[in-house]
């Protein structure tokens, strides 16, 4: 509990996020979560203040996955505190120590997730549809016909794809596996959902041969 | 003790509003004298915090002298025109040669925002591969990612951030540019908000710095072994703010001055470093951010203030896809109820992806929990393109909105019906392969125009 407590104190931001606090309450006051969950940011802000090793640890067991991250907070607080950048390292700290929350909360978020760390893109056309959102209604589209013919009528070149969001480059994709290499990510992936951490390996292994191709290719076309 | 007023009244409220409360009778002069100060110091916003922060573009300016980086800059080429901030600060906003850095939620599902973007440029007579680019070597910002689920990092966001920012500054050159020629133009507001906090990160700490010059190094996508940052993060929205009156005194067809307009900015736009977030005192007295209202205004449009204003859509990142009970509760009780029953607007204007798709995709369902409202919602530039006369389909793209966008087309005198059986036709045309583009689809992939 304690190595939460230091991991969190120990971020570099941490020292931006948190001034000391003045009580005030506008911060929750302005918050969206406030208003729906059993969760306010000056009461984050308070733990992490008081140094309350053991009531953080429960925060992090749910409370701190209510936010928004809108920053209305950070806008706001007269002692320039941002309650939401402090959620967002307790969150990464909370992955690093693969806590049950993260694991339950995240689940849901996973097709996203393998959209945007295999693609670079996240929301893509082909999952904006009545069937993946039955709550947004039978008319999220307003005029009938094949979703492909429909994207092809963006009078757009990038933008007329299916599978995300616009086209992203064979090399775009095979330098952010890089980067997510690099930093981690693939590592945090895989302590959240070992599952999902398989599905995007093989995927972006994958890729990575077509890129080797294409590069053999091109040598061998010179 | 109670307390007592100055005549030792135990009446006296605390905040002094009891029954000893006196008038001043001030002269009206002397009242606007006495007030003045509070005016100018805090209705503006411009408060003083602006002489004891730190301008970050500052220390960028100082460690580009001590070499250590390379300040991509805004030269007379970008046309740029200088704006204020919220702190005072001037901002300058490039309005050509610039690169479109697209955004991974509004793409897929708001593709109006970036036609009508390229739309005007063109009507603005802007040489595609001259004076805007649009390819596909970009990525997101991925902060989206790390802000619904924590997976990600400030090391990972940063080096997204260079390598897209390192491609905008070399792009110029397979179109026959110097470096440097595009300006990245960046269309959404959690990117904007996102590489604005990560170039702070920056510029103040070195180790970071280290770690992502390596990084960037073995993408090879550094330039003399330095890293590559923007002088200014600019949001499309800002473009269009500096063309307001540029868009409706040479290109505006339509009188719009019956249409009731809302605002709804960005979170993510104006309140991460807010410091940068544009103001104009011209625009709601300088107590709201400019963006959005100013464009609404100089094309006439009647914009209404409501009480929510200040209050986010109800995006949450991970709460629109897993915990939509909240996003829908929040938008519609919070935005859409409120521009209903308090601004009866005929409108609500945003300047981000995920803005439009929370207000637009949950008022169907709101129904089956008796809250009825409905408001169209498109974002800024959107709006203005169709005051421009731009197609409501093949331009605006309003087809991909479930919000209803019909009663604001026709409200604005364009037929609906007629311009939905053009489209229809079109696609029949789209079926056959002839399909219309707003530049040569080869600039995309690095070829020429
Ligand atoms: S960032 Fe989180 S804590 Fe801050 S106002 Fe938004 S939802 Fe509330
Ligand atoms: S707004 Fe700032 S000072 Fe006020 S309660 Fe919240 S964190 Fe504390």
């Amino acid at each position: 509990m304690q190595q939460i407590y230091d991991d969190i104190r120990g971020d570099f931001r941490y020292d931006n996020e948190l001034n000391g606090c003045l009580n005030c309450g506008i911060c929750t006051a302005t918050c969206p979560a406030a208003h729906f969950y059993d969760y306010s940011p000056r009461e984050i802000v308070q733990l992490l203040w008081t140094e309350n090793v053991e009531q953080i640890y429960d925060a992090m067991q749910e409370k701190i996955w209510a936010c928004a991250q809108c920053m209305t907070c950070a806008a706001r607080c007269p002692f320039k505190n941002s309650p939401g950048g402090l959620v967002a390292i307790m969150r990464e700290v909370a992955i690093k120590h693969e806590m049950q929350s993260a694991k339950d909360v995240l689940r849901p978020f996973g097709r996203v997730m393998l959209k945007l760390i295999t693609t670079g893109n996240q929301l893509s056309p082909d999952m904006i549809q009545p069937d993946h959102f039955p709550d947004w209604g039978p008319n999220i589209q307003k005029v009938e016909g094949d979703l492909s013919v429909l994207r092809k009528a963006i009078p757009v070149k990038t933008l007329q794809t299916v599978e995300t969001a616009w086209e992203v480059s064979l090399k775009t994709s095979v330098e952010m596996y890089t980067i997510w290499e690099m930093t981690g990510v693939l590592k945090s992936l895989e302590l959240m959902d070992e599952n999902l951490f398989d599905v995007i390996e093989d995927f972006i292994d994958e890729k990575r041969e077509e890129y080797d191709e294409w590069l053999e290719e091109q040598e061998d076309d010179d | 003790m109670k307390p007592t007023d100055q005549n030792g009244s135990p009446d006296a409220g605390i905040a002094g509003h009891g029954s000893f409360f006196q008038e001043t009778n001030l002269s009206r002069e002397e009242a606007v004298r006495a007030t003045d100060w509070v005016r100018k110091h805090v209705d503006r916003r411009t408060v003083d915090l602006g002489e004891r922060m730190d301008d970050v573009r500052e220390h960028m300016y100082e460690l580009e002298k001590e070499g250590e980086i390379i300040i991509h800059r805004i030269t007379d080429g970008h046309e740029p025109m200088t704006v204020k901030t919220l702190f005072g600060w001037e901002k300058k906003i490039p309005t050509k040669q610039l690169w479109h850095h697209k955004s991974c939620g509004q793409c897929g599902n708001i593709p109006g925002y970036p036609t009508s973007l390229l739309w005007f440029m063109n009507e603005f007579g802007f040489v595609p591969g001259k004076d805007y680019l649009d390819e596909t070597d970009q990525t997101s910002c991925t902060a989206w990612n790390y802000h619904g689920s924590g997976i990600g990092n400030v090391e990972s966001l940063s080096a997204v951030f260079l390598r897209n920012f390192h491609q905008a500054y070399v792009s110029g050159k397979q179109h026959g540019h110097e470096l440097g020629h595009f300006f990245p133009l960046v269309h959404c507001g959690t990117s904007f908000g996102n590489y604005k906090e990560v170039r702070k990160y920056l510029i103040e700490s070195a180790a970071l710095r280290e770690k992502v010059t390596k990084i960037l190094g073995k993408l090879g996508r550094l330039v003399d072994g330095k890293l590559v940052i923007p002088e200014e993060i600019i949001h499309y929205s800002e473009w269009v703010h500096v063309m307001r009156n540029r868009i409706a005194s040479e290109l505006q067809k339509i009188d719009v001055s019956n249409i009731r307009a809302t605002a709804h900015v960005a979170c993510h736009y104006y309140k991460m470093v807010h410091e940068d977030a544009v103001y104009d005192p011209e625009v709601l007295g300088g107590n709201r951010t400019a963006i959005i209202t100013s464009v609404a205004q100089a094309l006439g449009a009647q914009v209404i203030d409501y009480s929510t204003w200040y209050d986010c859509c109800g995006f949450g990142f991970r709460h629109i896809i897993s915990e939509r009970e909240f996003t829908r509760s929040f938008t519609m009780d919070r935005k859409i109820r409120v521009a209903r029953e308090e601004a009866n607007a005929d409108v609500m204007l945003a300047n981000d992806t995920g803005c439009v798709t929370t207000m637009d995709k949950n008022q169907w369902i709101g129904k089956a929990h008796d809250q009825d409202f409905s408001i169209p919602i498109v974002a800024d530039v959107q709006f203005a393109a169709l005051a421009c006369g731009a197609d409501p389909f093949k331009i605006v793209q309003l087809q991909w909105h479930a919000s209803p966008c019909e009663d604001l087309v026709e409200k604005m005198g364009i037929s609906w019906s007629e311009a939905k059986k053009n489209f229809q036709e079109y696609l029949k045309e789209v079926e056959k392969g002839n399909i219309e583009y707003l530049y040569n689809p080869e600039l995309a992939y690095g070829g020429q125009a």
